[in-house]
């Protein structure tokens, strides 16, 4: 074929002469591996640019995440700032509002994955069951949209939706002869409205990922469905959410990992010193604790936390998977 | 050459202005015989990094021949503090380094080395810094690291008023009432405003006090004989006869929470006063909906004008502060005389003297001049001695975003601020507001903050943001009406004491005392 | 084979394809409120948008925010530096993540496992902000249009999801195009890519939107204001707007506001990402082909 093709073949013929019977000693096993790199070099090729990309842009640097564990100082840099072992740890974990923090991320998160997480799958599966096109094609564009404006403009929108005095929501309980409720500034409310907050602006961008993957399965499936005279309830039920399970795995295990990231930025806008009881989530804690000059090495303590506890969900859901199914991380 | 063109430059303004001065010495400014060059990281939010070709870092550089040569980082960040750090991460300091929230950066690496300590140069090369200090002991004390020397040259501000009393004096008339005097006068007149129709809409829609930003709702408890904040930033430790405290541990406090409740819940306090933010002020005013306010002097006054044509009579003026329930007539708000912005010396610079002696030139007459009026003849004349901006400058937009356009009034430099300057474009209802504050004493002096040593910098650290954390959404819960402040109270101080507060107000006292000298 | 179903329609599918496309107009016009939102604000004037009464339609309609915005030079060179962005950025994603997705999808590649933890590991353990600034000036990318371009080229979201949509693609197809004689090179780009279709157009997509999007690394990594994106483009005129309040305020009586600028700006930013989105649609109405190279 190709000359790139035929470069390596005389290498590929010469596979070494491994013992099948008794334990392959260490050498044989290490001549076993080259033989198989040299077979399939073309993929290590392939795989090169990602993985040196990755060591230069993002591994190089990572040494950055010893200033959790010192003193850090900008000007002595890393190497010349003084250990300081587990303090911004313990700093952290002695505080009651760190530990609230850590609490209220983790409900805000599984709240979001209890209604944000499926919202999106179900937007791409009635997105599937429109049958005008334009019409379809008009609305996805349209959902899709919310998300290109600012955190800032939609927090707005949301305040102004939920004033007592000239909100819609409070209009509309009017109508309904229910007294105005000071919304945002009730803890109890805080989850929902920054939930459906998060749905509102980003389900239709999400969903395109699940439309992709519905985009994918095979139209025989279908085909055969509809002469055995199934509904188009049972179709979606027996062949489209199985056929994108994988992709709903993935995304489930990937949101799972992001379950001590909460949108920092809408916390902000949304949340008030009456609301903190429930909305205070870490990165906001983090954020109010470094007022005073930027506090890098506490909020990499705290970033590293999140990373270990985001990591080790990871790991657990990872491995479930990868015995219920045959879709995994890594 | 230089001597040159400054004559030229002398002729040009004389022709313009009737009453030149004296032509500038040129030599009294020359720092050096040879031109230098000195590199600068300048970066403010407004203007994130230098240019030489600001016409007044052009006359500044042709009087003194110190030359600055732009070597800002992080040039297009709109965040000065994460350009500074960027900067102090790059390991390499130019010879200035001038930016905004510069003094926490100076105070902690100046001891490390990054920047230079400026007390002996000043004393030996800056008689115009000399004379400033002297006439602000204060100013000079608040620029002390915990080490004892100074790193930073401020931004200083200068005019003493900031945010007032501001009430709607047509509503007043309307509705046949004085200008309220006392803490029971002001309640009075917000009832009357909540329940007589002073907009005559029939509707009881009227937001009696409403602000922009929710603090200026606690500032009220100083009505009561309380604190809201000891600085121009909010919830601020404040300082009482050498005594550091802080304003929500105090009974004073307790009495002013336990009344703006009943005030909030009686209605006199605009009910979205959390939330509404910064459009308030805009949206009450001109829906003809809004009474009374705490508010800045310049951009409230400045309704009267924008609102005349849309809500006929509106007269929105300050008023003095009312009394207190002791009788005490406090405005607790003030523009600060010194400012957390400036500028340093790198801790590697090879030319220490001659850099002290082109900062101390912004302080001199001519400098300071140039720093706040521009360019004589382009940005303004001398009229009797004095500058005067000319009616075309005035006239072509805010003065201030024009000034940086020419590269004055940087807050990222180490001067001091003529409040002439402002007087000149300031709106006249605000400068009656003023006059009105002048006639009494009504400011009390203001914390300008401490500088820790490392022992201080961790228990303040491990204790204070959450304690403020802590305050504030026990003070929010008790506006709100879902805790009650009396009944709250011993159990709110203990957990305080619990928190820490007597550990955080012990390392500020140290601070304080090594400081200002008690 | 949408025409195909159409005429098997029971009764009862008819009432769930009702249902089904009135709730989803219901959430299409309150997703649309935003944008409504943000046009009206944009050609209202600027004292109406800071005092906040605009809801619906322009209030005190006028063009003045357009006029500040079309006319600054600036705002065309951001442009025109952001397509740039956008464009070189996106195919550079694509050029590593599309061999990188390929080969840690394949069961014979050594280490696989260890190859994709690699990858993902990265979601979760980041350098920090000064560590990954110093490694872009140690490698000379500080304020340069490839450094932009480069630095952001990858992330491990992208790589797995493409992963996974190979991995789904049955092994038959590249042992059947190996029979052929095909090498790895060739077996990706006519059997996987044309069979990816859909998940390669939704990977583009997201760089498309990430890049269009992205400012914060600009604004570090940049120091020259002519190349900058036009997202920073728009802090920097947020910026410029905010009034000193403590001087007196003048933009009372200006047409326009920090407000309707910004608004004015979304407009403008938010119409060519709408124009990507049909062509990426185009994509997911090929899931036949699928089914059409089984045969």
């Amino acid at each position: 074929m190709a000359d790139i093709g035929n470069v390596g073949s005389p290498t590929e013929n010469t596979m070494p002469n491994v013992q099948v019977s008794g334990k392959p000693t260490f050498s044989e096993r290490m001549q076993l591996l080259m033989y198989r790199v040299r077979q399939d070099w073309q993929i290590y090729v392939l795989l090169a640019p990602a993985i040196i990309w990755f060591l230069i842009f993002l591994y190089k640097p990572m040494y950055g995440l010893q200033i959790a564990f010192k003193d850090y100082s900008v000007f002595l840099g890393i190497t010349g700032s003084d250990w300081v072992g587990l303090e911004h740890f313990q700093t952290l974990f002695g505080s009651d509002q760190f530990l609230r923090a850590v609490r209220n991320t983790i409900q805000i998160s599984a709240w979001s994955l209890l209604f944000g997480f499926p919202a999106p799958i179900i937007l791409a599966l009635m997105f599937n069951e429109i049958l005008k096109e334009t019409f379809k094609k008009t609305a996805q564009t349209i959902v899709y949209l919310p998300h290109f404006i600012s955190s800032v403009i939609i927090a707005g929108i949301i305040i102004t939706a939920f004033s007592p005095s000239a909100g819609v929501v409070n209009t509309f309980l009017s109508w309904i002869g229910i007294d105005p409720v000071y919304f945002l500034t009730k803890p109890e409310w805080f989850r929902p409205i920054f939930i459906g907050t998060g749905i509102w602006q980003e389900a239709g961008f999400q969903s395109i990922v699940f439309l992709a993957s519905i985009a994918g399965v095979n139209p025989s499936l279908y085909e055969s469905a509809v002469v055995d005279g199934a509904s188009r309830w049972q179709m979606m039920w027996k062949i489209t959410l199985p056929s994108i399970l994988p992709t709903i795995i993935i995304m489930l295990i990937i949101r799972i990992g992001n379950i001590m990231e909460v949108s920092f930025e809408m916390i902000i806008l949304l949340y008030q010193p009456a609301t903190y009881e429930t909305a205070d989530v870490v990165n906001t804690f983090i954020y109010r604790q470094g007022i005073q000059g930027g506090q890098y090495d506490l909020a990499a303590a705290a970033g590293l936390f999140n990373a270990v506890v985001a990591f080790t969900l990871v790991m657990t859901a990872n491995t479930i998977s990868k015995r219920f199914s045959r879709t995994s991380l890594w | 050459m230089h001597k040159l063109k400054l004559t030229a430059l002398a002729v040009a303004t004389s022709v313009l202005a009737t009453t030149a001065p004296a032509v500038l010495a040129a030599d009294d400014l020359k720092i050096t015989d040879k031109p230098l060059e000195l590199t600068i990281h300048m970066h403010h939010k407004r203007y994130t990094s230098y240019d030489e070709n600001w016409p007044v870092e052009k006359a500044a550089c042709e009087w003194t021949n110190v030359c600055l040569k732009n070597a800002t980082i992080g040039s297009n960040t709109t965040n000065s503090e994460e350009a500074m750090n960027l900067l102090l991460a790059s390991g390499k300091l130019p010879d200035i380094v001038g930016s905004g929230r510069i003094k926490d950066v100076a105070n902690q690496y100046g001891p490390q080395g990054a920047f230079q300590p400026l007390e002996e140069l000043i004393e030996k090369h800056a008689p115009n810094l000399q004379a400033f200090f002297e006439q602000n002991p204060a100013i000079k004390s608040s620029l002390k690291a915990a080490d004892g020397h100074i790193y930073y040259l401020p931004y200083a501000p200068d005019g003493k008023y900031g945010r007032a009393f501001f009430i709607r004096y047509d509503w007043l008339d309307k509705l046949g009432l004085e200008v309220p005097d006392t803490v029971e006068e002001y309640e009075n007149v917000l009832r009357a405003f909540k329940t007589q129709d002073p907009n005559g809409n029939g509707i009881a829609d009227e937001v009696p006090y409403f602000a922009r930003q929710w603090e200026e709702l606690i500032r009220l408890v100083t009505l009561w004989d309380g604190r809201s904040s000891g600085s121009d930033t909010y919830h601020d430790y404040y300082v009482d006869n050498g005594q550091i405290k802080h304003p929500y541990a105090e009974v004073g406090y307790r009495e002013g929470m336990k009344n703006l409740a009943r005030w909030y819940k009686e209605g006199l306090i605009d009910a979205e006063i959390f939330t509404r933010g910064s459009s308030s002020r805009e949206y009450l005013l001109s829906e003809n909906l809004g009474g009374a306010t705490h508010d800045w002097f310049a951009s409230t006054a400045g309704y009267n004008d924008s609102l005349a044509e849309k809500v006929p009579g509106f007269a929105f003026k300050a008023m003095v502060p009312p009394a207190s329930v002791s009788g005490v007539q406090m405005e607790e708000h003030r523009r600060i005389p010194v400012k957390p912005d400036g500028w340093a010396m790198g801790g590697t610079n090879k030319h220490p003297v001659e850099t002290i002696k082109y900062m101390d030139f912004w302080f001199g007459e001519e400098g300071r001049r140039l720093s706040n009026f521009g360019i004589e003849g382009e940005q303004y004349t001398m009229v009797d001695g004095k500058p005067q901006f000319t009616e075309e400058f005035l006239a072509s937009g805010n003065v201030n975003s024009q000034l940086y356009l020419i590269g004055a009034q940087l807050q990222a430099r180490g001067y001091w601020m003529d409040y002439n300057y402002e007087i000149q474009w300031s709106n006249k209802y605000a400068l009656e507001g003023i006059d009105l504050y002048e006639s009494g004493d009504y400011l009390v002096d203001q914390f300008l903050g401490v500088a820790f040593n490392e022992k201080e910098q961790k228990v303040y650290d491990r204790y204070a943001a959450q304690l403020r954390t802590y305050m504030l959404e026990r003070q929010q819960a008790w506006i709100l009406g879902t805790g009650d402040v009396e009944a709250d109270w011993d159990d709110y101080m203990k957990t305080l004491n619990k928190m820490g507060l007597s550990k955080v107000l012990d390392v500020m006292q140290s601070a304080y005392d090594r400081q200002y000298g008690s | 084979m949408s025409k195909m179903n159409m005429n098997l329609y029971s009764r009862g599918d008819k009432t769930f394809v009702m249902v089904n496309m009135v709730l989803i107009g219901l959430f299409t016009i309150a997703a649309l409120y935003p944008f409504i939102y943000v046009a009206a604000l944009s050609f209202s004037s600027g004292f109406a948008a800071t005092a906040g009464t605009v809801v619906l339609t322009p209030v005190d309609a006028t063009i003045a925010a357009y006029e500040r915005v079309l006319t600054a030079p600036e705002f065309w060179h951001s442009y025109m530096n952001t397509m740039f962005y956008t464009i070189a950025g996106t195919l550079m994603s694509l050029l590593i993540v599309i061999p990188g997705a390929y080969a840690l999808s394949r069961p014979q590649l050594v280490g696989r496992r260890f190859w994709n933890l690699m990858v993902a590991f990265t979601m979760w353990f980041h350098a920090g902000m000064i560590p990954f600034w110093l490694n872009m000036r140690d490698l000379g990318l500080l304020d340069s249009y490839f450094g932009i371009i480069i630095g952001f080229a990858v992330n491990a979201f992208n790589i797995i999801l493409l992963r996974n949509f190979f991995e789904s693609i049955p092994s038959s197809f590249a042992e059947a195009a190996r029979m052929d004689g095909a090498n790895e090179f060739q077996i990706l780009w006519k059997v996987f890519v044309p069979l990816s279709k859909p998940a390669i157009a939704t990977i583009t997509l997201f760089c498309i939107v990430a890049r269009w999007n992205g400012f914060f690394w600009a604004m570090i990594l940049l120091t020259d204001d002519s190349k900058i994106p036009l997202q920073v483009y728009l802090r920097h005129t947020i910026a410029e707007l905010s009034d000193d309040e403590e001087f007196a305020a003048t933009l009372l009586s200006a047409a326009y506001s920090v407000e309707t600028v910004t608004a004015a700006i979304i407009v403008c930013s938010i119409i060519p990402v709408l124009l990507v989105y049909p062509w990426v649609q185009k994509y997911f109405n090929k899931g036949i082909l699928l089914g059409g190279v089984k045969e």
